[in-house]
């Protein structure tokens, strides 16, 4: 089982899905038991949640896709 | 075989996403609008390298930040040691006590997220240097992972790892300073926390 300290500075790798099934089974372990841990993750868990939601709802301007639609045509081609 | 019908169908499926990350990365609309345009324009030219089973996700994500960062002469591969603060560890969580209580009336924890609007998580996002800016949108916003980070950004992976490390610290700083600016947080409330 992972420490505190290693819990600590993998949470971010844990999160992104990045650590290898073995290591994040140890962090698993570690957070079940932890509670001061557990609650450091979950609110990193929450804040990477709400960063995506809130810096990904842009309006498209009217007309907009219509115009990317136009980036695909032979016009784009012949003038490379 | 992808037949350029397809191509323009997919390419067109990833629209919205590639102007959010352009809004982030342009900071404004019209120069966000010019560059998914510029990435569509370029990878609709270089259809006849794109491979079936390729990401296009992915390769659509490394041509626009290519363009960015040519276009705006990002700042992608300067040192970067000194160009962001050394913010604490778990900066805002170490925080949470300081809301104000009386401003909201959820659990302190889902009060320091609540309290973070839309205007002021993509401030601060625009806010952070490009070199750090780019991470954090393919990681949290669009999640990639660290090797198609590294990959989208010609990066080492390690050096993707530590850019987000810091990249979301010094974003967790900002959106506290902007919670302290409208009167959300009382400090004194943490230091008694402190106390006890």
């Amino acid at each position: 089982m992972a420490n505190c300290q290693e819990t600590l500075n993998e949470m971010y790798a844990y999160l992104d899905a990045e650590l290898a099934t073995e290591r994040a089974t140890e962090i698993i372990g570690h957070l079940k038991v932890c509670t001061d841990c557990q609650s450091a993750y979950e609110f990193h868990a929450e804040f990477k949640t709400i960063i995506k939601a809130k810096a990904q709802n842009d309006e498209l301007s009217e007309g907009f896709l219509d115009r990317l639609r136009e980036c695909f045509g032979d016009d784009a081609l012949n003038d490379a | 075989m992808t037949t350029r019908e397809d191509f323009t169908h997919d390419a067109m499926q990833h629209a919205p996403q590639l102007f959010s990350t352009a809004m982030r990365m342009a900071r404004n609309r019209s120069d966000a609008e010019d560059l998914v345009q510029e990435t569509f324009i370029k990878a609709w030219r270089s259809f006849a390298t794109y491979q079936q089973g390729t990401n296009l996700r992915a390769w659509l994500f490394r041509i626009m930040t290519n363009t960015y960062i040519n276009k705006y002469n990002a700042q992608q591969r300067k040192p970067t040691e000194t160009e962001l603060d050394d913010v604490e560890e778990l900066f805002l969580y170490k925080r949470l006590g300081a809301v104000d209580q009386s401003q909201l009336s959820q659990s302190a924890e889902d009060q320091m997220l609540s309290l973070f609007t839309d205007d002021e998580v993509k401030k601060a996002l625009e806010e952070l240097p490009d070199q750090f800016r780019i991470p954090v949108l393919m990681s949290d916003v669009e999640g990639f992972s660290y090797k198609e980070i590294a990959e989208i950004l010609e990066i080492p992976l390690g050096t993707v790892m530590s850019r987000l490390h810091r990249g979301r610290k010094s974003m967790q700083k900002m959106l506290y300073e902007y919670a302290k600016e409208r009167g959300l947080i009382n400090e004194a409330l943490l230091s008694q926390g402190d106390d006890e």
